[in-house]
């Protein structure tokens, strides 16, 4: 009966053989679920070759860091730095950008100079990643469709600050936002990861491309003509461009390694480039169960991308284990919960990925766990304010709190490579961070300040909150 | 409780029943809600009821207790570790320590919240049928029922309501009795809609109409005076193309204030908002012209700029129901009168102006349940649009009403449903956790004090534990 899972499993673990091995596996947690079953390695997003710094990057730019801001020292009733445990009367200092110092307000002195900012009884919060909108820009730019595939589009040059959406994401949390073409075509074109405020969209980016973004079905078919409208004829277009870019690249690291000529510079190639030198992952819009197959089989195995399932919506999650031993995390969203027609149950998909479990026609199979699950909006079909309320339903539906938490924060950063900036409230990294009324998941809390890259860039006004 | 005219004789004898019912705690009348005992239904379900005029005392009542429960009533207050006793289909008493009759059958509650079943103020689909009289087209095995249970609704608007020059509309308040058609029509005609901006002819033919209608009223009020004068006076004859206008003068229905459109503008600006001019005040003070046109408060549908005017409308008596989050940015050159305000059910509800909530206009949201939707944005969690409301700052206990009593208000039905009190439906639920918390769930409920949803016994939620 399993005998293509098992086929593909195997095919899946000869593909990370050329990976890194996984690394050994934790100590066992506090309250295991059986004592016989061995715990699994925890998940690891697969991408061997990604740059090991920002200075490694030859393709993608990188935002700025370091930019002025006061000196703050926010002090509140709790702090939630997500990679760490709650911090009770706690204080994050913040100046020109960065997170200073973090801990309990006994230990951590405010310094001089710094202004005191008391939060009362509210919680400091990371500012939220969101991984799938389309928003940030003034007009519909969502699904231009010059060709089936069109990786010389990007939305890099579209940003505006203050756009409806964009301040409407600052009053809801949200920090850091991956903003992609739509799905109507099969490749959107290049993403832009951008702070939700700056003095300028140059001052805001975080990092371009932010991804590329490939529709692999569920849209796209409305747009592919008679060049494809089913499966097979997009995937052709999908791999065949993809196959330009990996020649293009395979000719760059030859003569980077002294064989052979310096391929003539094309801009769009040179961008697919960066994607297999795994400077940047591909963002994929795929749904149901046939087509995160199809993402595992031919983006992740065949042409070895660091790939990242956005928009997660419906069965997919029947693949959760084949993703786990794929590397690929998944960031679901919007629709949150699939029913499931043949045992009538409202399957919630954030738990289920998260949890893995039984699926019907297979084993029981492994989750994606703590680390590999997100959320996204697909703003502006979700506002994109209500990324929270995203994360809401999917803990309705047994999404677990804590891990829901670190979806919206350091997962999502780790997804798609700027955990090393944004994500979570630790010294070094950006002073992106919220501070929220209650639990930032329950739609009854409120933000009533945001502070970006360090700057307070929103105050709420309780006569007339913006959200 | 009375009808449209209508409504046929047997139906509004059975409405005076339930009325009666509502008014004296001893229910020996029954309302229309248990008449519908199947032939299949399991046997200790009660004995099936006569209609009203023809009860037999002899057939004892069947009691039902919901025990042990925090009971939010409905209307803002709270009655910890309470029991909520109910004789076949009404609520008989709420209170601590109440003594059961003998033979109830009791639901243990303890360490579970008992609220009133959430009332839609718009909803579609549910087993409701599409067109009056809507008694006639109920399927009460639709699996949408349960869907809706599941969510805790146990009534909604099903229907259309009018937006044209007169009061016109076709909907009923559709409760989610599953299994029993007949107990599935709350009441028909309960809601007619009219335009909030008229033309100056439609306007002076709407306030003409009105004035006969009530030069009618007022002549049938005399009429039994006259009759003892003059043996031969003639019955007043109900003027040609008033029926509609009567039913909202008679209070038989509510009126609604209509302020167009209903579309969103996804890639504009915002998101939301009731389309139209929702947000001229122009149109919002029109609307409540009416209102004193009619000497009755209307009710105001998605309002965007009712924030500015809550004294105004609370001075018609009318209300407003709309989605808190909807979101439709200011006019730049006039910020401070222009736009949505997350803050408008808090400042209305402040004011005294009843407030219900309703899902926002969205892509794939819209008022309904079902599984096509997505979740957080339609009708399968209506506790997360009185959370906004809060977050708006509307306390949080009174938010519990936006999407009970006072929506029941607005469909003109609070005499039967939308809190929990003596003489009151029996629609109950029991929750896992705090009504407005988004993670609570319907564990059982009950329509008609009958059991028609447990999450542990129906598959769609039954597997989600925590």
């Amino acid at each position: 009966m399993n005998r293509f899972p098992s086929f593909l499993a195997a095919v899946l673990a000869a593909a990370t053989l050329t990976a890194q091995e996984p690394p050994a596996a934790p100590a066992p947690p506090a309250t295991p679920a059986t004592p016989a079953a061995p715990e699994p390695a925890p998940f690891e997003i697969w991408h061997p070759r990604r740059p090991a710094t920002e200075a490694d990057y030859q393709v993608a730019k990188w935002g700025p860091r370091d930019l002025p801001s006061p000196g703050y020292a926010f002090r509140a009733a709790r702090v939630l730095p997500i990679t760490q445990p709650p911090i009770d009367d706690g204080i994050v200092v913040t100046r020109n950008g960065r997170i200073e110092a973090i801990g309990a307000a006994k230990d951590v002195p405010v310094p001089a100079g710094y202004e005191l900012v008391d939060c009362g009884d509210a919680m400091l919060v990371p500012g939220f990643v969101e991984l799938h909108c389309h928003i940030a820009s003034e007009s519909f730019d969502l699904n231009d469709t010059a060709h089936p595939t069109n990786p010389e589009f990007r939305t890099l040059d579209l940003i505006g600050m203050e756009h409806e959406q964009i301040r409407a994401a600052r009053a809801g949390g949200i920090s850091t936002a991956l903003y992609i073409p739509g799905s109507g075509s099969n490749m959107g074109g290049f993403g832009t990861l951008t702070k939700t405020w700056g003095r300028s969209p140059e001052e805001a980016l975080v990092r371009f491309p932010g991804s590329l973004k490939i529709a692999q079905a569920g849209n796209p078919e409305r747009f592919s003509g008679d060049l494809g409208t089913d499966m097979m004829g997009m995937s052709e277009g999908i791999r065949m461009t993809l196959l330009d870019g990996r020649r293009y690249w395979q000719q760059h690291e030859a003569w980077q390694a002294g064989k052979g000529d310096q391929p003539k510079f094309d801009p769009t190639l040179e961008l697919l480039r960066g994607l297999f030198r795994q400077e940047y992952p591909v963002s994929v819009h795929t749904q149901i169960y046939q087509v995160v197959l199809q993402t595992l089989q031919e983006l992740r195995q065949e042409l070895g991308l660091w790939t990242v399932i956005v928009h997660g919506t419906f069965d997919g999650y029947r693949l959760s284990e084949d993703m786990r031993v794929a590397g690929v995390p998944v960031a679901g969203g919007p629709r949150q919960y699939f029913f499931d027609g043949k045992t009538g149950r409202i399957e919630g998909l954030l738990g289920n990925w998260s949890h893995g479990g039984l699926h019907g026609w297979r084993e029981p199979v492994l989750g994606l766990g703590r680390d590999g699950v997100g959320v996204n909006t697909d703003s502006p079909v979700v506002p994109q304010e209500q990324l929270p309320l995203q994360a809401a339903m999917g803990v309705r539906l047994g999404w677990p709190h804590e891990w829901a938490l670190r979806g919206l924060t350091i997962n999502a950063a780790r997804f798609v490579g700027i955990d090393h900036r944004v994500g979570s409230l630790e010294v070094g990294k950006d002073a992106d961070l919220a501070v929220w009324s209650g639990d930032p998941i329950d739609p009854r809390s409120y933000v009533s300040v945001m502070v970006i890259n360090g700057t307070i860039c929103y105050r709420r006004d309780p006569a007339r909150p913006l959200f | 409780m009375s009808t449209s005219p209508r409504t046929p004789r047997r139906t509004r004898t059975l409405c005076l029943a339930a009325l009666l019912a509502a008014l004296t705690v001893d229910l020996s009348a029954q309302g229309r809600g248990r008449r519908g005992q199947r032939g299949d239904a399991p046997p200790p379900a009660p004995a099936p009821a006569a209609k009203a005029a023809e009860s037999e005392p002899s057939k004892p009542k069947h009691y039902t207790a919901i025990v042990g429960g925090d009971v939010y009533l409905g209307t803002g207050q709270r009655v910890t570790g309470a029991t909520v006793l109910i004789a076949d289909d009404k609520i008989e008493a709420i209170g601590q320590g109440l003594t059961l009759p003998e033979g109830t059958t009791v639901l243990d509650a303890k360490g579970k919240i008992v609220s009133p079943g959430f009332v839609a103020v718009v909803g579609n689909g549910m087993g409701a049928g599409r067109s009056a009289p809507f008694a006639d087209g109920v399927n009460p095995f639709d699996p949408e029922i349960k869907q809706g249970l599941a969510a805790g609704i146990t009534a909604f608007l099903a229907g259309s309501v009018g937006s044209s020059s007169s009061p016109s509309g076709s909907n009923a308040v559709v409760k989610l009795a599953w299994g029993d058609a007949k107990g599935m029509v709350l009441k028909e005609d309960a809601v007619l809609g009219i335009a909030a901006e008229l033309s100056l002819g439609d306007r002076d033919k709407l306030a003409e109409s009105v004035k006969k209608a009530q030069e009618y009223l007022k002549a049938v009020e005399d009429f039994p005076a006259q009759k003892a004068k003059d043996p031969n006076a003639k019955e007043p004859a109900v003027p040609p193309g008033t029926d509609k206008i009567l039913a909202v003068l008679r209070g038989q229905s509510v009126l609604w204030i209509s302020l167009g459109g209903g579309g969103f503008g996804m890639f504009g600006g915002g998101r939301g908002g009731g389309g139209g001019r929702a947000d001229d005040l122009d149109a919002i003070r029109q609307g409540l012209d009416t209102a004193r046109l009619f000497g009755r408060g209307v009710v105001l549908q998605k309002p965007v700029s009712a924030w500015l005017l809550p004294d105004e409308i609370a001075a018609t008596g009318s209300m407003v129901f709309l989605s808190p989050r909807d979101r439709r940015p200011a006019d730049p050159q006039d910020p401070d009168r222009t736009g949505s305000n997350l803050a408008s059910a808090a400042i209305l509800a402040r004011a005294g102006v009843p407030v219900a909530v309703t899902c926002p206009v969205g892509m794939f949201g819209g008022a309904g349940v079902g599984t096509g939707g997505i979740l957080g944005q339609d009708l399968n969690t209506p506790q997360v649009d009185a959370a906004f409301a809060v977050r708006g700052g509307m306390d949080n206990r009174k938010a519990l009403r936006t999407i009970t009593l006072d929506a029941a208000k607005m469909l003109g039905v609070e005499r039967r449903i939308g809190s929990l009190e003596p003489g009151k439906d029996a629609d109950v639920l029991i929750l896992d956790g705090d009504p407005l918390h988004y993670a609570t769930f319907v564990t059982t409920a009950l329509v008609n004090g009958k059991v028609v949803y447990e999450k542990a016994n129906e598959p769609l939620f039954r597997h989600i534990t925590r």
